[in-house]
């Protein structure tokens, strides 16, 4: 604000003309002509804000003269600025003066003017440029408006990605649970109770196994444990290939085991009988 | 000794020459109309030469030197001062300007308020201009100078100006700004300026009607630009400046009204450092991904795999023409994307090891072809894209958790039965034959 009077001063000392404001009022009507509020502009000290609701109107009216009290002028440059400090946006209307600098400035907030700046929840700050080619400039702060907050203006489709974007996580298939491990021990405890069945039969009747560690049939029985073990190294390690690799070597000495022990048990059958 | 000193100041001389402060080439040609006098922009052009450029001069109408030769630009930079220019020499178009910028050539274009080949240039740029004949005028502050030749404030907030640079002189048209996130704003134009017919008074009545009019309305305000930069896809730039005055030696020894040298020399050496990639220039060094604990980028992941990216990124310093590698990007972000970003995480540099950025995440349940996107894109600043492409696969049938004790029951049961088929076979064979075959000797 002060240093708008120090531009007046220094006009004031270039030139002798320079262009003032009178008689600035403002009146503040709503929808059914009834007045809000009305009063004059100070040039020192600006009012209340003022506040217009959506169906309000605003009126100002002011005279431009040459230096205090002299003739009314009709300058180059008759501009209200309305502007947002918070977000920069700015809109600038011209005033239409008479040739006798008496002005009339109407904003009806049912039908705004183009010029007034998207706006949120802030003050627009409004203030009177005044230019003209024949007097030096001047420049008044009038007062801050409330105005209803408008529709943000349309964004351009990749204004998004020139801005930090919200992070995305991806929500996990969650770990999958197992039963107690105590149901699982009962039930593998279930399924070997068989074994204790053979085992009390067998108690019952008298087994003899005579020839279990002749040699005829030893080879065949340690090369059928060897392919249990690969069965169950193949569990735990091996691939498919490896396996299969495996157990074709060792199903050539099996097959030649195998005749053995079957001949050795056709002969025992025989040979004792 | 005579021989030995010009003999090291020719060496001086020598490598001040050779030193280069672009990223992109230092080979610059101006379009000089002939009504502008070369000495009268003798402190822009002596600075630029003094910082590595090689200026060539040409008329616009000059059929040589030519800007390309069958679609390769000859030179890295063009300066086009001609803003009064009508016609053109074959070789400048819109078009063949606009290839330019596509081939990785920076340009630097004054317009004016006349309508030139260049007024629609401009508008491709979505700069939307004034129409013709209706220069930038303003009535403040009171001076002496007619009120086409207006002082305006540097506004401390673009991070293409060093700070505090004073008010600069300007003539010229403004220009209104398209809503495009690629301009780059550098000048405003003052809040009390706008553009008409500079004649007299009497024309108050033909603004308001003006404005009136509906359509664009009215240039004013501090919402319209002065000089606006625009940075393309393939990171060359261009900046529009509203006119060629400013650059000259007159404005730049003009005083101020509030007393005090202008700050045009200032400004018009820092718009020309950032159009030809001088400064806020970035580039990525390379990409890196790998399974945590592992070194070497692996053909493919699978679902749920820990992953490690890493990023190289270098910034360009002018001053000793090298790029150095530069750990001040903050906000740099990764997308692990198919067809959607799946994941967006940030990606933080490395403290303790300069230029490099990298972060830890978790492969999605999903397979399938996804990327890595690194896309940093900020206004001024050159953009960072990067893409690389890897195949998520599913697990293969043993990477499932094993052994698992639910099935406890069932690894009883088949290993009960290999053991029983063990037993059976080994006891059979070993078994007693007592009490068998007492047919064959009664058969007999």
């Amino acid at each position: 604000m002060i240093w708008q009077f120090s531009w007046l001063l220094l006009a004031a000392t270039v030139q002798a003309a320079s262009l003032s404001l009178q008689s600035p009022r403002f009146t503040i009507s709503a929808s059914d002509a009834t007045q809000l509020r009305s009063d004059t502009l100070s040039l020192t000290k600006k009012p209340e804000p003022l506040t217009l609701g959506a169906t309000d109107t605003l009126k100002l009216t002011f005279q431009i003269t040459e230096s205090d009290e002299g003739k009314g002028v009709q300058p180059h440059q008759t501009f209200l600025r309305f502007y947002d400090k918070e977000s920069g946006e700015e809109g600038i209307q011209p005033i239409r003066v008479t040739p006798g600098g008496k002005a009339k400035f109407e904003l009806n907030m049912m039908r705004p003017l183009t010029s007034i700046p998207p706006t949120t929840h802030n003050p627009l700050e409004v203030s009177l440029i005044l230019g003209s080619f024949v007097h030096a400039p001047a420049q008044y702060d009038l007062f801050d408006l409330y105005i209803p907050a408008s529709h943000t203006p349309a964004e351009h489709p990749d204004e998004a990605s020139f801005h930090v974007l919200p992070a995305i996580k991806h929500t996990f298939r969650p770990e999958q649970k197992s039963p107690p491990q105590f149901i699982s021990a009962v039930f593998a405890a279930a399924v070997l109770s068989p074994w204790l069945v053979l085992i009390g039969l067998w108690s019952k009747i008298d087994v003899r196994v005579p020839n279990l560690f002749s040699l005829s049939i030893m080879p065949f029985t340690a090369l059928l444990g060897a392919f249990e073990v690969l069965l169950v190294w193949y569990w735990v390690d091996l691939k498919l290939g490896q396996v299969l690799l495996y157990g074709g070597i060792l199903a050539i000495p099996t097959v030649f085991a195998g005749k053995q022990a079957l001949y050795a048990t056709g002969e025992w059958r025989a040979g004792r009988k | 000794m005579r021989l030995l000193s010009s003999a090291l100041v020719s060496l001086l001389a020598l490598t001040k020459l050779s030193f280069a402060s672009s990223s992109s080439g230092d080979s610059v040609l101006v379009v000089l109309d002939p009504s502008l006098d070369r000495e009268n922009y003798s402190i822009f052009f002596n600075g630029l030469e003094k910082r590595g450029y090689n200026l060539t001069f040409r008329a616009p109408k000059d059929a040589s030197p030519a800007i390309t030769d069958y679609g390769v630009p000859n030179y890295d930079h063009v300066i086009l001062f001609a803003p009064d220019t009508k016609s053109y020499a074959q070789d400048i178009t819109p078009q063949s300007l606009v290839g330019l910028l596509s081939e990785n050539t920076n340009l630097l274009i004054a317009l004016s308020p006349k309508q030139t080949p260049l007024t629609s240039l401009a508008a491709e740029f979505s700069l939307i201009l004034p129409p013709p004949e209706t220069p930038l005028i303003s009535h403040h502050p009171a001076r002496s100078e007619p009120q086409t030749t207006i002082p305006v404030p540097v506004s401390p907030s673009s991070s293409i100006l060093t700070p505090e640079i004073p008010p600069i002189w300007f003539t010229g048209a403004p220009h209104a700004l398209g809503s495009t996130p690629m301009l780059v704003p550098i000048l405003r134009a003052p809040a009390e300026s706008f553009a008409a017919d500079p004649t007299s008074d009497a024309d108050s009545d033909a603004i308001v009607a003006a404005s009136e009019k509906g359509g664009e309305g009215l240039w004013a305000g501090s919402r319209m630009g002065l000089v606006t930069g625009f940075q393309t896809n393939v990171n060359s730039r261009v900046v529009f400046a509203g006119g060629v005055k400013m650059f000259s030696d007159e404005y730049a020894r003009k005083e101020l009204p509030s007393g005090g040298p202008p700050g045009n020399a200032l400004f018009v050496r820092d718009v020309a450092a950032w159009v030809f990639q001088e400064k806020m220039k970035f580039r990525i060094d390379g990409v890196e991904h790998h399974r945590v604990g592992e070194s070497g980028a692996p053909e493919m992941y699978t679902t749920n795999d820990e992953i490690v990216y890493t990023a190289y990124i270098s910034a360009y310093d002018s001053r000793t023409s090298a790029w150095k590698p530069y750990s001040g990007l903050d906000d740099l972000q990764l997308e692990f994307t198919m067809l959607d970003p799946h994941i967006r995480t940030s990606l933080p540099p490395v403290p303790g090891s300069p230029g490099t950025y990298q972060v830890q995440f978790r492969a999605p349940d999903r397979h399938g072809v996804f990327k890595f996107v690194l896309n940093w894109k900020r206004k001024g600043y050159s953009y960072l894209e990067s893409s690389t492409t890897v195949p998520v696969v599913p697990p293969r049938h043993d990477q499932y958790p094993r052994f698992l004790s639910a099935a406890w029951p069932y690894y009883t049961g088949a290993i009960s039965t290999s053991v029983g088929f063990f037993l059976f076979a080994a006891l059979w064979l070993a078994g007693d034959v007592k009490g068998e075959r007492k047919k064959g000797s009664k058969a007999e």
